[in-house]
């Protein structure tokens, strides 16, 4: 029992991870939890079911598509919505991006209602071994979250705009003075990010449902990722995704599963009680 | 008609206690709620639950639901004491999923996802069936009114001064010697207690809450109405309620004109537009379309203000 | 004076409604040190700001080498051969010594092996701790890589805000031997201090500034040797 409950967990936290790093990624820039990531993992989920199911492509090319749309689309919420507002309060930011949730939400409601959907997958039997099973599509989870968080980590620690983009969210105003086109490193990192956010919608529609408020049931794991792993800290955001997926799955062993979505915020709030930076993050000079 | 406009006047009365209640709380003070919702539930909840289970008097259970909200508006403001205002957003939002998840969840007790049946009014049997929504929203329109005063007097109050120091600056009110943490709680504590009274009212009114009603949206409807209204400002959220709440139900009439959408895209229209405003408002006019009338010490250098002559660094 | 090499002239900027500096003159010429003396809130630090593009003069011309400059990004005119130390927040927290040197040379990547070795010969320390967090390092230490970041172009013009800000004395002194050090070889340097004794005796030339206007402009010496400088800026100031 325990033991399909950690393989359930470990899928659970490659779902969280991804989103979680991205959410940590604009983070640096942002300055302010962005509210709107569950919407774009949505819209990820929706593109995928487009071009999977309406246009009859195969899945890894939905993916990929997904994947590339999104990140377009996470582009155009910036250039239309946040950068224009750079510079307001946190609080204000983050009134705009429930409110652009709430937007993306409803958009993809007046084009799909309400309908719970899912790809059009062959169906495959779960692998199973010493009475614990798994899909092969839970694989390929699990598989492409380590790749992306090796791909990631080698994209800030050894490459140029890698680097700009970790010197950019660290000072931006020193990044600039050092002649780094910031403007430029902020889009892509716009861009890697909504990547990742398509990429959590095409997990998302493999292993849950397709359905508008999808992405929103993940915000609340993804900023608890982000947070347990310290603000901030892609590498954290990978280890508090693992833990807060295991938690979410071993709570069913003491509280109905029900209950799994209240998680996120028990450990958001037990741990922001504790160590108000993070398990791994620094503390922050308030300004 | 007319027993449709009282029915939307008392929805506005609802959401003008709410967002006194976080004018309260952010626009004077500066401290994120989002879990609107879950106080309003708490409130909803309890004098329902009191009333139905045990038999309570009406006065006594809606009493009974202000100290419940404020209990509940203490301890998070006590728990989070530390946080920065974007964490706050989070714990707040967070209360109020709990108390929606341990509504849908214990239905033995809250009847879950069925919904709680409450036969008790109160007054209900002073007056006959027709005047009664009148009457209804007389009361409601009272307990604005008493709410109003209220968060009003502490607006104009030495407090009220105290409150926005802390807004602007909590490290300059604390060495000012103001008692920061006990303001915070204080005010978020009174906060909630208007949010459960709101939650109260209305669940005598409709007579069967269910947890789908109390989703986090709720808590946007109500930012938009401080928001729109200029937050600090109490007069202007009151017009601010009712501009949301027009929006939301003015909309349902656009279903006469436009026939080939389906109720469920209209709804999706109608949340649409309150966004699609909420961030125009936001972007054109951050402290709201009234704003808060300026106070003799600094309000004029806030972020904002300040904000133009450093774009190039951005 | 012929066309010098960094030129200033009516330069206003301002947060907000009122201005800050109004219509400033400022130049250095190449090969020299100029510094900017004068009480808190002067402007003397929005100034340098100012040129270096963190903030956007509201009036007035900049030019490097006679060509305009103000008004563009900070990123451009880093490319211009500007090289800004800001007094805080100037070094990335999060990132290695050897990383923020990198960043340094962010614009001539190619340059960066051999100017690392020169930056280190200036600045030892900064080899020791390569791979330590700039954010875990002493204040003494983070300004060097502050000053070692900047040096990592060759720039025509250094602009320093307060470089000998919470240091030592004895660190203060060292600090001010490297500026001349680094001015030897070629490059000028304009800076903004408030050790104004020892910052003007390394100085060719000195601007007084108050309550955002140039209230005077002279040789160091000069400056130095006067009697009001000295009681109002010299005397009460160590």
């Amino acid at each position: 029992m325990s033991g399909q409950l950690i393989i359930n967990g470990i899928v659970n936290a490659s779902l969280i991870a991804p989103p979680a790093i991205a959410f940590s990624l604009l983070f640096g820039i942002l300055r302010f939890p962005n509210f709107a990531i569950g919407a774009y993992v949505t819209v990820g989920a929706f593109i995928a079911y487009a071009l999977n199911v309406g246009a009859g492509m195969p899945m890894w090319v939905a993916g990929l598509g997904a994947m590339a749309g999104t990140a377009v689309v996470v582009w155009l919420s910036d250039v239309l919505v946040f950068k224009p507002m750079r510079g307001h309060t946190p609080v204000t930011l983050l009134v705009v991006s429930i409110a652009l949730a709430l937007i993306i939400e409803h958009v993809i409601r007046l084009f799909y209602g309400a309908d719970v959907r899912g790809f059009d997958l062959p169906l495959e039997r779960p692998i199973k071994f010493a009475g614990l099973r798994i899909t092969g599509e839970q694989i390929d989870i699990i598989v492409m979250t380590i790749v992306i968080g090796i791909a990631i980590h080698l994209l800030l620690q050894y490459t140029r705009i890698g680097k700009a983009m970790r010197a950019t969210a660290d000072n931006e105003t020193l990044a600039e003075v050092r002649g780094i086109n910031t403007s430029y490193v902020i889009a892509f990192t716009w861009f890697i990010c909504g990547a990742l956010f398509g990429l959590t919608g095409v997990f998302a529609g493999l292993d849950l449902v397709i359905e508008p408020l999808v992405g929103w049931y993940l915000t609340i794991p993804i900023f608890a990722a982000a947070i347990l792993g310290g603000i901030g800290s892609p590498y954290g955001a990978m280890l508090g995704a693992l833990l807060v997926g295991l938690a979410e799955e071993l709570t069913v062993l003491v509280l109905p599963s029900s209950y799994k979505i209240g998680v996120g915020f028990v450990i958001i709030a037990v741990l922001l009680l504790i160590r108000p930076h993070g398990l791994l993050g620094q503390p922050e000079i308030k300004k | 008609m007319s027993a449709y406009l009282i029915s939307m006047a008392t929805f506005v009365g609802f959401f003008m206690i709410l967002a006194l209640a976080l004018n309260l709380q952010w626009g004077m003070t500066g401290m994120v709620n989002f879990g609107i919702a879950g106080f309003y539930a708490l409130g909803a909840y309890t004098s329902g639950l009191l009333s139905v289970k045990l038999g309570w008097p009406v006065g006594i259970t809606i009493a009974m639901s202000c100290v419940t909200g404020l209990i509940a508006g203490g301890l998070v403001a006590l728990l989070s004491m530390r946080l920065r205002e974007d964490y706050l957003a989070i714990v707040t939002l967070g209360f109020g999923e709990i108390v929606r998840l341990i509504a849908l969840n214990e239905d033995q007790i809250t009847e879950g996802p069925r919904g709680l049946k409450i036969d008790a009014r109160p007054f209900a049997d002073m007056f006959d069936r027709e005047t009664y929504p009148l009457v209804y929203l007389g009361l409601v329109a009272a307990a604005v009114a008493v709410v109003f005063v209220i968060v009003e007097c502490i607006r104009r109050s030495p407090m009220g001064r105290t409150l926005r120091a802390i807004r602007e600056d909590d490290v300059v009110a604390e060495v000012l010697g103001k008692n920061v943490l006990r303001h915070r709680v204080q005010v978020f504590a009174l906060g909630g207690a208007f949010m459960g009274l709101a939650g109260a009212l209305y669940a005598h009114y409709v007579q069967n809450i269910s947890p789908e009603v109390f989703m986090p949206m709720v808590a946007i409807f109500i930012w938009m109405s401080v928001i729109v209204g200029g937050a600090g400002n109490n007069w202007g959220l009151l017009l601010g309620a009712g501009v949301v709440m027009t929006i939301l139900e003015g909309s349902r009439f656009m279903g006469d004109f436009i026939d080939f959408l389906d109720a469920e895209q209209l709804s999706a229209i109608r949340i649409i537009v309150i966004g699609v405003l909420l961030i125009a408002i936001l972007r054109v006019r951050p402290r709201g379309l009234i704003p808060e009338p300026k106070f003799s010490f600094a309000t004029s250098t806030t972020q904002q203000e300040r904000q133009p002559s450093t774009e190039n660094a951005k | 004076m012929a066309e010098d090499l960094l030129e200033a002239e009516n330069v206003c900027v301002g947060y907000g409604r009122g201005d800050i500096v109004h219509g400033v003159d400022v130049s250095v010429s190449a090969g020299r040190i100029a510094t900017i003396i004068g009480p808190n809130g002067a402007g003397k630090s929005t100034m340098i700001k100012t040129i270096a593009g963190v903030l956007t003069r509201r009036e007035g011309s900049i030019r490097i080498d006679g060509r305009e400059i103000g008004g563009k990004p900070a990123s451009e005119i880093a490319r211009c051969g500007v090289a800004y130390v800001p007094q805080e927040a100037n070094v990335f927290r999060q990132l290695t010594v050897t990383e923020n040197l990198q960043m340094g040379s962010w614009i001539e990547p190619k340059e960066f092996d051999d100017r690392y070795e020169k930056v280190c010969a200036l600045f030892p320390i900064l080899k020791e701790r390569a791979k330590v967090r700039a954010g875990n390092l002493s204040g003494g230490q983070r300004q060097m890589v502050a000053f070692g970041m900047a040096l990592m172009v060759e720039p025509k013009v250094l602009l320093l805000d307060e470089p000998s800000a919470g240091l030592s004395p004895a660190m203060v002194e060292q600090m001010f031997d490297i500026i001349k050090q680094v001015n030897k070889t070629g490059i000028a340097v304009l800076m903004v201090e408030q050790n104004a004794m020892q910052a003007l005796k390394i100085s060719d030339h000195g601007y007084v500034m108050a309550a955002g206007q140039v209230a005077m402009s002279a040789p160091a010496s000069e400056l130095l040797d006067s009697s009001e400088v000295s009681e109002l800026y010299l005397g009460t100031r160590q």
